[in-house]
């Protein structure tokens, strides 16, 4: 391996890296006998928005602790802003955030010790500020003091929306973000996405398909871990996309 | 246990050369083992080592130069001791290729393994209960190589107990990989401790000299013959197994 | 070279805001972040004394006919270490309940974190409210049975096979509770494989304890050999669930 090899490799690296935030190529996971996920592929410029659609069990959630670094693939690969995941973990993971159903958050710290916990973790420079800044973006600044413990649904996944933030990720994960909350609580929620869009690129599993088409610039159908349909939103029609959803969700219920 | 044939990169999978020999190690198991016992009743004479000298108190009863049958167990009790042990590291072996690869083969290999484990850990401590019955006339005594089998037992059980516990595939196999390379570690420490703490009240198993040649080949051709059973067992069990994953993995497909 | 490549792609990111910290830096925010939760809501602490005093008043009533003497001695060393083991089996079940109870463990395994660090913040976490219940019950114990028997003089050495003990319970303890609290049955099977997997260390432990308080040439016999067994124990078992913990945690 000469010196030129190398530098060629980092610039095909950084050439990838400046227009496509996630490119996953033959992305599988087996448990035991069964392909919860199989040969999946796909490529999102920066700044997409991408929903994945299936039914349960399609394996949605597999897919997406993947590209979050939390399960190791059997196979494939996966890059995030150019960074392989899978060699290079700890910068694909600075790269990241992840809104999940769950807020991992600690009910016992306040929701400013919390963020300043993750904040930590990341390294972020000059924790506090930043913090104070995130809280002020969703909002609860003024109860920055109280425990996660006294706070609503709405009010927990909005703290967990900054937690999400707090290492200024270029992709953001959404599990099943909206499991929980009500409807003025969901409205909150997506206009705090919308607000931090900016040119962070999006994915999220959702069951909620006209929310997800909604926001989507890309859609991905997966059933029985496999990608049925993987497209553009302009590409694609409302009507037929759902009776296609309607279609593939029959089919892995029976 | 000869499968360990870590050159090859194939998978270990049913039909491999291990179960074209296994059906002949059966046999030869049983023979060596039969020879052995034979061996262990009529040709290895009863040494002074197992015989009491002089005035011991055994069971609350004083005893005096008394040849002890007991002794017998010994031939047995020590390589089936042996063959659980070694089990359990073949386990710790595929827990650490499954850590390594993922792959699910190792970590079927794992589990099997410290089945076979199991069912020698159980024999060793039947044995060894007749011998400190027989020999130190108590049910049980807190002697290393007891304590030590027990402790044994004891993991072993919880593995199949957290085997059990765990839905997620690769979940399981991961925590059952990591206890079974901590119970490989722990049980010699566990061991080297009990023995190397003095202790007033353990006695010495062998209390003078160590085996005698004829004593020595009886046990080597009962470990022999052990190996060859654990081995044999350790194959059929690996079959069904694998047989029965297949069936699986066929109704997974037949279902899509 | 290859370090140079990592530094130019983590440029080309747009993490900009962050900078990489140390992996003490790292051990101490979790670190305080277990601390500060647990001297908030007291949960562990509060539990476990209260559970060693429940223990010690069942020893009680267990030697209530016993002859008190200097026998009681060589009993004292293991019905002190049976009431660290049961006290500290109740607190490592508890000691990850924290994690789990909103994904928190997720939230963690999702920054870019030296998963021995993880270990390391929790065991040491541990060390700590184990010491202090134990600072607690240990003298309390002494206090109910001082009319049975007095301890040599050399009964403050007791000290050094409490703390190496401890030590070794917490770091095997962490990597078994980690893995019991993602099972069915956490409780159960955390004995399960708590008891036989620390009956080494206890062995050793009680046999150092038993020799200070018996005192005379008991501890020199014995004293020496257990606490470095002890510690060989706590050495080899926490270098291998450190090793180990990067997988127990990530499956």
């Amino acid at each position: 391996m000469g010196l030129f090899s190398e530098k060629q490799e980092l610039e095909t690296k950084t050439a990838v890296s400046s227009d496509i935030a996630v490119s996953v190529t033959g992305l599988t996971k087996t448990f035991s006998t069964r392909k919860a996920v199989d040969k999946v592929s796909f490529e999102l410029p920066k700044g997409a928005f991408l929903s994945v659609f299936g039914p349960n069990g399609a394996g949605k959630t597999t897919l997406l602790r993947m590209l979050s670094t939390l399960t190791r693939p059997t196979d494939g690969s996966i890059f995030i802003d150019g960074i392989d995941a899978l060699e290079e973990p700890d910068i694909a993971r600075e790269h990241m955030g992840l809104i999940s159903h769950n807020a991992m958050l600690y009910p016992d710290l306040t929701a400013e010790e919390n963020l300043l916990f993750y904040a930590r973790l990341y390294g972020v420079k000059d924790p506090e500020k930043r913090v104070i800044e995130l809280l002020d973006a969703v909002g609860l600044k003024h109860r920055r003091l109280d425990l996660v413990r006294t706070f609503s649904r709405g009010m927990t996944q909005r703290v967990s929306i900054a937690r999400a933030l707090i290492n200024d990720p270029s992709v953001v994960l959404l599990d099943e973000p909206y499991s929980g909350l009500d409807p003025h609580a969901i409205e909150v929620f997506d206009q705090l996405i919308e607000s931090v869009r900016e040119d962070r690129t999006f994915i999220m599993v959702s069951h909620d398909l006209e929310k997800g088409l909604s926001m989507c610039t890309h859609a991905l159908v997966l059933a029985k871990g496999r990608v049925v349909t993987f497209a553009e939103r302009g590409d694609l029609d409302a009507d037929e996309f759902r009776e296609l959803y309607r279609s593939t969700v029959g089919m892995g219920v029976a | 246990m000869g499968k360990s044939k870590g050159a090859s990169p194939k998978l270990p999978e049913v039909g491999q050369w291990p179960d074209k020999i296994a059906p002949a190690v059966a046999i030869a198991g049983i023979v060596l083992t039969t020879l052995g016992f034979l061996m262990a009743f009529f040709y290895v004479p009863p040494v002074a080592g197992a015989a009491v000298d002089g005035v011991e108190l055994i069971g609350g009863m004083m005893v005096a130069n008394k040849l002890l049958i007991s002794q017998k167990i010994f031939y047995f009790h020590m390589p089936v001791a042996m063959v659980s042990f070694v089990a359990l590291a073949f386990s710790c072996y595929y827990g650490v290729r499954f850590l390594m690869t993922r792959e699910w083969r190792y970590d079927t290999c794992s589990a099997i393994a410290i089945e076979i484990a199991l069912v020698f850990v159980v024999a060793t401590m039947a044995t060894g209960e007749m011998w400190t019955r027989f020999e130190w006339g108590v049910w049980w005594t807190w002697e290393p190589r007891l304590t030590t089998y027990l402790v044994l037992m004891l993991i072993v059980i919880a593995y199949f107990v957290l085997r059990s516990a765990v839905d997620e595939p690769e979940r399981r196999g991961v925590f059952c990989s990591v206890i079974a390379i901590i119970a490989t570690i722990d049980v010699p420490i566990c061991f080297a401790i009990t023995r190397l703490i003095p202790s007033s009240i353990h006695p010495v198993v062998l209390r003078e000299g160590g085996m005698s040649g004829e004593m020595g080949m009886c046990v080597a051709l009962v470990a022999a013959g052990m190996f060859c059973i654990g081995f044999a067992l350790y194959r059929a069990r690996f079959g069904q197994v694998r047989l029965a994953q297949r069936v699986e993995a066929m109704k997974e497909s037949l279902e899509d | 070279m290859a370090d140079r490549k990592k530094e130019k792609l983590q440029e080309s990111g747009r993490s900009a805001i962050c900078a990489r910290p140390s992996t003490f830096a790292q051990y101490k925010t979790l670190l305080m972040k277990d601390l500060k939760q647990e001297f908030r809501t007291k949960d562990m602490i509060v539990s476990m004394g209260i559970y060693a005093v429940l223990v010690i008043v069942v020893f009680g009533v267990a030697l209530s006919f016993a002859k008190p003497g200097s026998e009681f001695l060589e009993v004292s060393g293991g019905l002190l270490w049976s009431l660290v083991v049961f006290t500290s089996l109740l607190g490592l079940n508890r000691s990850f309940s924290h994690e789990m109870e909103n994904g928190c463990m997720e939230g963690m395994l999702l920054a870019p974190l030296d998963r021995g660090a993880v270990f390391l913040a929790k065991m040491t976490s541990n060390v700590v409210f184990l010491l202090i219940v134990e600072v607690v019950a240990v003298p309390l114990y002494w206090l109910f049975f001082s009319s049975y028997a007095t301890p040599a003089d050399t009964a403050w050495m007791m000290i050094i096979p409490l703390l190496v003990g401890t030590v070794g319970i917490a770091g095997i303890g962490t990597l078994l509770s980690t893995i019991t609290t993602r099972t069915r049955g956490k409780d159960v099977l955390l004995a399960l494989l708590f008891v036989p997997v620390i009956f080494p260390l206890l062995y050793a432990c009680v046999s150092a304890t038993t020799a200070v308080l018996i005192g005379g040439d008991v501890v020199a016999d014995t004293l020496m050999v257990s606490l470095v067994l002890a510690v060989g124990y706590d050495v080899i078992m926490i270098l291998a669930s450190w090793i180990l913990y990067e997988f127990v945690v990530s499956a």
